[in-house]
This record gives C-alpha cells, sequence and structure tokens, in this order.
C-alpha cells in the first residue's frame, strides 16, 4: 500500500515539488534570480502566452482545440496597430475593435465546428491562415509604425496613443516602486476569473460535462453547440487580449505569424494537466504550467544557456508533464476523460 | 555624373508630364532600345518583412525606370517550389532572372538550367556557385563593423558587452565573423552574456530574455545587437530596467519603427547600420541590364552600408525611410553597377 500512496503523491504533487526545486537551483546557481524584480519579470514574460493558455484550456475543456489564437493575437496586434496609426482612432476604440474581432473569430471558429461540422483541429487551422494573410493585407506585408508610407504615397501620422502603451509598460508599486507590470495584474485576474467560471459556476462544470461525454451532456438537456461556440469565443477574446498587450509592448504593429505563441501556450496548457493531479485541462494547472515554462527559460538564458537548449527544454518539461498525466494517472485508475 | 543628372531630371520631367514612358528609350543599348520586350523574372526565397518588402519595391522601380517587364515569383521558403519556379520562369522566355535568397543546394542546379537557356542571371544573397552569375550583396560583414567602430569609438577599447547572436543563419554568421574580430583585436572588450532567439514575434521574446540577462550582469554597458528585430527586443528590456542611460544599444538594419524608437527620448539605441534594401533591390536589377546589354560586371556586386546615429537622426528631424534618404544620399542611391546610359528611379 505504501507504493500506491508514494504514487499518489507523486502524481498530485510531483510537479509542484519539481517547480520548487528548480526556482531553488536558479536562486543558488544564477546570480539575480532570488529576487522580487526577477520574478515579476518572470511573470511578465509568460502574462502573454499565459492569457492565450487560459483561453485555449476553455476550448480545451469542450473537448476542443483553437489552433487560431496565435493568429488572433498578431491580427490584434496589427489591428490595434492600424487603428490608431493609420486610422487615428483612439486607445479605447482601438481596443474595442479588438476585442470584437477576437469575439467574431471566435463565434466563426465555433459555427464551422458546431453547425458546419469541420473538425475542430481543420476549422482553426484553416482560419490561423486566414488571419495570417488577412493581417498583411491592409498595409501590403508591412509592419505598421508612425511615419511609414502609406500606398496612396501619404504619411501615417497617427501614433500609439500614451493610454495604450500603458496598458502594457505601466508598472504599479507593489512593495517596490515600480514592479508590477499591468499585463501581470491583467493575467492574473484572468486566471482567476477563469479558474472561477470554469471550478465553480454551472456553465463552467457543464462545459466540462461537454467535453467528457457530449452526448450524455446533451441528453440531460444541456445546450451543447451554444456552450461549444461560447468556449471558442472565450479563447478569441483572450487572443486578441493578448494581442492588445503584446502591442502596448512592443509599441508597433510587427508582422508576426503567432506559431510561437501558439505552441508556448498550448504546451502551457498540456503542462497544466499534470498539475495536482487534475489529468483534465483546468485553469489552475495553465497558470501553472505557463510558470513553469517561464520559470526554466529565464533561468536558463541568466545562466548564458544557448536558445536551441531553450527548445529541447520546453520540449522535455512537455513530454514529461504528458507522462505525469496519462501514464501515471492511469496506473492511478482515474487517468483520461 | 551630370549625365546622370539629366536623365534624372529628364525622367522627373516624364513623371510629371505624365508619361510613364521610360526614360529616352532610344538612349538605351539593345536591348533596352525596346525595353518593353525585354522580361525579367524574380524568384524569390523570402518575402515577409520589411526588408523583404523594401527589396521588391526597389526590384520594381528599377525596373519601371528601365521599362521593362517584371515578372515576381514567390516560393515563401520553399526550396523545391523555388526551383521549379525558376524553371516556370525558362518556359515562360524571360530574358532574364534575379533570384534573390534560397539554398545552394536547390538553386545551383535550377540556376545552370537558366544559363544554359540563355538566360542571364543575378543572384542575391545566395552563392549558386556559378561563375556565369553574379552576386549581389549587402555586406554583412561591413555593418557590423561599421556599428563596432562606432561603439569603440564612443566608449573605448574597454567595455562590458552584451551579445545577442543566433547561430546557423547566414548573415548573422557574416556579422559575427566582425564581432570576433572586433574581440580579439580588443582584448578590453569582454562579452559576458551571448544570447538570441528568432522566436516570434523576435522583439518580445528578445525582450524577455534581455531582461535577466540584465538583471544577471549589471555590468553590461554595451549592447551589440547586430539584426534590429533583436536591437528592439534589447531596447524594450533596457527601457522596462529603467537602464536607459547606463547602457548603449548597437545594431544593424534600419526601418521607419527603428528610427522611431532611435528617436524616443532617451533611447538607449545609439546608433545602427544599414544597407537601404529598395537599394539593394535597385542594384539586382541594373546588374542584370548590365548583363542583357553585354557589359562587363563584377563577379561580386556589393552595395556598401551606411553608419545611422541617433544624433544624425534628431539633428535632422527624419522621421521615416524616405527622408533618411533625403537626409542621407548615400543611402538613397549606391554608385554600384552604373553605366552612363542607365535610367535611375524618379525620386
Amino acid at each position: 500500500m505504501g507504493n500506491e500512496r508514494l504514487l499518489n503523491f507523486a502524481i498530485k504533487y510531483g510537479f509542484l515539488i519539481l517547480l520548487a526545486g528548480l526556482i531553488l537551483y536558479f536562486s543558488l546557481a544564477a546570480p539575480g534570480f532570488a529576487s522580487p524584480r526577477s520574478a515579476v519579470f518572470v511573470l511578465q514574460s509568460v502574462a502573454i502566452t499565459g492569457i492565450l493558455a487560459l483561453g485555449v484550456t476553455c476550448t480545451l475543456v469542450v473537448d476542443g482545440f483553437d489552433l487560431s489564437i496565435g493568429a488572433v493575437a498578431t491580427s490584434a496586434l496589427m489591428l490595434s496597430a492600424y487603428a490608431m496609426v493609420v486610422l487615428e482612432l483612439s486607445a479605447g476604440m482601438a481596443i474595442v475593435l479588438c476585442l470584437l474581432m477576437g469575439a467574431a473569430v471566435g463565434l466563426v471558429n465555433g459555427l464551422l465546428i458546431v453547425k458546419f461540422r469541420v473538425p475542430d483541429l481543420l476549422a482553426t487551422l484553416g482560419m490561423m491562415f486566414l488571419l495570417i494573410g488577412l493581417q498583411r493585407i491592409p498595409t501590403q506585408g508591412n509592419s505598421i509604425a508612425t511615419g511609414m508610407s502609406l500606398p496612396d504615397g501619404s504619411t501615417a501620422e497617427g501614433t500609439f496613443s500614451s493610454t495604450f502603451l500603458w496598458l502594457g509598460r505601466h508598472r504599479l508599486d507593489f512593495f517596490l516602486e515600480n514592479l508590477v507590470p499591468l499585463p501581470v495584474v491583467v493575467f492574473l485576474l484572468i486566471a482567476v476569473g477563469i479558474w472561477l467560471f470554469l471550478g465553480f459556476t454551472r456553465q463552467g462544470r457543464l462545459m466540462y460535462a461537454i467535453g467528457s461525454n457530449e452526448r450524455a451532456a446533451g441528453l440531460v438537456g444541456t445546450p451543447v453547440s451554444r456552450y461549444k461556440i461560447m468556449a471558442y469565443m472565450i479563447s478569441g477574446v483572450m487572443a486578441s487580449v493578448g494581442g492588445v498587450l503584446l502591442a502596448a509592448r512592443l509599441g508597433r504593429g510587427d508582422i508576426a505569424s503567432g506559431t510561437n505563441l501558439l505552441l508556448d501556450s498550448v504546451a502551457a496548457a498540456l503542462i497544466g494537466f499534470a498539475v495536482l493531479g487534475a489529468a483534465r485541462p483546468n485553469a489552475f494547472g495553465t497558470a501553472t504550467g505557463a510558470l513553469f515554462v517561464g520559470i526554466l527559460l529565464q533561468g536558463l538564458t541568466m545562466m548564458n544557456a544557448p536558445y536551441y537548449t531553450q527548445d529541447f527544454v520546453k520540449g522535455a518539461v512537455l513530454v514529461i508533464a504528458l507522462v505525469f498525466t496519462f501514464y501515471l494517472s492511469s496506473r492511478r485508475g482515474v487517468g483520461g476523460h | 555624373m551630370f549625365r546622370r543628372h539629366l536623365l534624372k531630371l529628364a525622367g522627373a520631367a516624364a513623371l510629371a508630364t505624365g508619361t510613364a514612358l521610360p526614360i529616352a528609350a532610344q538612349d538605351m543599348p539593345a536591348p533596352f532600345d525596346a525595353p518593353e520586350d525585354v522580361k525579367i523574372a524574380l524568384v524569390r526565397y523570402l518575402s515577409t518583412g520589411d526588408f523583404f518588402q523594401s527589396y521588391l519595391s526597389g526590384v520594381e522601380q528599377q525596373s519601371e525606370a528601365l521599362g521593362v517587364d517584371l515578372r515576381v515569383f514567390d516560393s515563401r521558403q520553399d526550396a523545391a517550389l523555388q526551383a521549379d519556379m525558376v524553371d516556370q520562369a525558362i518556359a515562360l522566355g524571360v530574358d532574364g532572372i534575379i533570384i534573390q535568397h534560397g539554398l545552394t543546394e536547390s538553386m545551383k542546379p535550377a540556376a545552370q538550367r537558366a544559363v544554359d537557356a540563355g538566360i542571364k542571371v543575378v543572384a542575391f544573397d545566395v552563392n549558386v556557385e556559378n561563375e556565369a552569375i553574379p552576386q549581389v550583396e549587402q555586406s554583412d560583414y561591413m555593418l557590423a563593423k561599421l556599428a563596432l567602430d562606432q561603439a569603440i569609438e564612443d566608449h573605448g577599447t574597454e567595455f562590458t558587452a552584451g551579445y545577442v547572436y543566433v547561430p546557423g543563419i547566414a548573415p548573422l554568421d557574416r556579422r559575427d565573423t566582425a564581432w570576433q574580430e572586433v574581440k580579439e583585436a580588443n582584448p578590453g572588450i569582454t562579452e559576458v552574456a551571448q544570447f538570441g532567439t528568432l522566436d516570434n514575434p523576435i522583439a518580445n521574446s528578445v525582450a524577455n530574455q534581455a531582461r535577466s540577462v540584465l538583471q544577471a550582469n549589471p555590468t553590461i554597458n554595451v549592447m551589440f545587437a547586430p539584426y534590429d528585430e533583436f536591437a528592439k527586443g534589447v531596447k524594450i528590456a533596457v527601457d522596462e530596467a529603467g537602464l536607459t542611460q547606463d547602457i548603449d544599444i548597437y545594431s544593424a538594419d534600419v526601418s521607419t519603427a527603428d528610427i522611431a524608437a532611435m528617436r524616443e527620448s532617451d533611447s538607449a539605441w545609439v546608433a545602427t547600420v544599414a544597407t537601404n534594401p529598395s537599394v539593394v533591390g535597385e542594384v539586382s536589377v541594373r546588374t542584370l541590364a548590365m548583363m542583357l546589354a553585354g557589359e562587363e560586371t563584377e563577379s561580386n556586386v556589393i552595395v556598401p552600408p551606411t553608419l545611422i546615429t541617433q544624433d544624425f537622426l534628431n539633428e535632422n528631424d527624419v522621421q521615416n525611410m524616405d527622408q533618411l534618404g533625403e537626409k542621407l544620399p548615400q543611402f538613397q542611391h549606391a554608385d554600384v553597377a552604373m553605366t552612363d546610359w542607365m535610367p535611375l528611379p524618379a525620386r
């Protein structure tokens, strides 16, 4: 029986213990790692992928998948820049436009999947390519910055408003002066919000029910289609929030495919399966997963590890996490979902 | 020189009167006496991003100035497709081909087939190992060297540096050669950290790395980031760490957005060195035109880079690439692959 208890303990707390061990190791090995500032920029580096990951978690909960989040984020990045620099709209309008765009993309994704019966991976894959192309059309493939020449020969006069940049760059005083950047606060608020929503509301629990057995959930009267569409809309909106924060940090509309954003956030969500032995998508796990990858990468960078080790390490963490989830949990007899 | 100015004037006049006719076609040697019958193709490997966009516009403008028919083939980083596109261009009966980037392995045989078909070929930034094909290149080595010379001028031969580099990318490797040489020649320069990533959005990923590097190495006073996306990321990190007064960033490449970033108040990004990609595009077409007219070209056509400092941008109130070209004539036009009959794009 001792073995069994050890196994249960390993499944439940193994990942958190690994996380604590890592923090301890880097604190000793990398000078400057153990400081409040360094903790904050670990958080900052994962804030954007974390927000995207929380969105994708919602689609994983209903047994779906959203491959378009990276592209939605970079589309929001371009859209906000376009709105402010070329159309000279206010920061508020730009943000509203981006959120609407995210929701609209989510709605289309949802409709494609629910109404047109396109498999989720394919529908969102198509959407991904569509958006990568679409975001380049208005500027003919150029990045957006103040002073850029427009196709009609004039110069873009608009600027990123200071309110907008404030979103990505402002730091709140928290024990130390100018410590916590706003994106981190947004990330934490969204994490708590999604955690409460998925775990403690009727809607959240119904979404889990749909994810574990769609037909059964439907038979007991759950409006399955509506919930699935909602999951994709949440995912789209989260991705556009991430894109807005990215634009506010960069201060320009950068052409980017967002593939790395997609991969990093999906990795975070999958690592999240292993946290506390949940073996299913959950907001707390996703946030922890994002943090785990962030701590590893920051620590390695501080120790001057070359860039290719970082991909290797990310992959290794993901594989270990998946082993935790699927192999150990199945031995415990509650695996899968 | 004088003649070229005349031609420029004539070009401006032609544009002003609304005739988009090539400049004084009868002055140009065959086959450009009937330029509308000359067909050239641009076969691209890389196309996404400001640099490639600007390169394309240079190619288009110079082709328009010559009055030739330009076809653009875009393989979007598909090496096999790019080789097929060269064959398509051959089948189309073009007179000349510009190969823009690509892999030596896939482009070498394709380029040879084009040469065998009697087509003139120019390669930009890809070595197709063919004596009949001149290589147009921007000198990446000189880009890095000029930036480092400026760093030494500002900081002397003793400073602590952070270096942003991703090995295995040809232009970055060539820039790295300059850095290694400068370090060797100046033992007072210490590199305490090397980092870098091409995860996109690159600036954001590099900013995350640079934050930790700055935290771990508070002694850094120079950041050498020989690619503008790297420099942008480092600048974000320096701003976030509140170290704008303590660190100077030296980089390579330039764009309108980069100019804005360099000119922000208290910007740590003090200098960059760049070749105007649009000029490189023009030079590629001119080199091809000279070959078509049966003139001799160099086997390596090198477009020289220009140093651009923050002070220069501020003194001249430069806002974008167009104004940079006006204020810095050597950035607007490179006196490379020029003949006395060559028409230049109207500026």
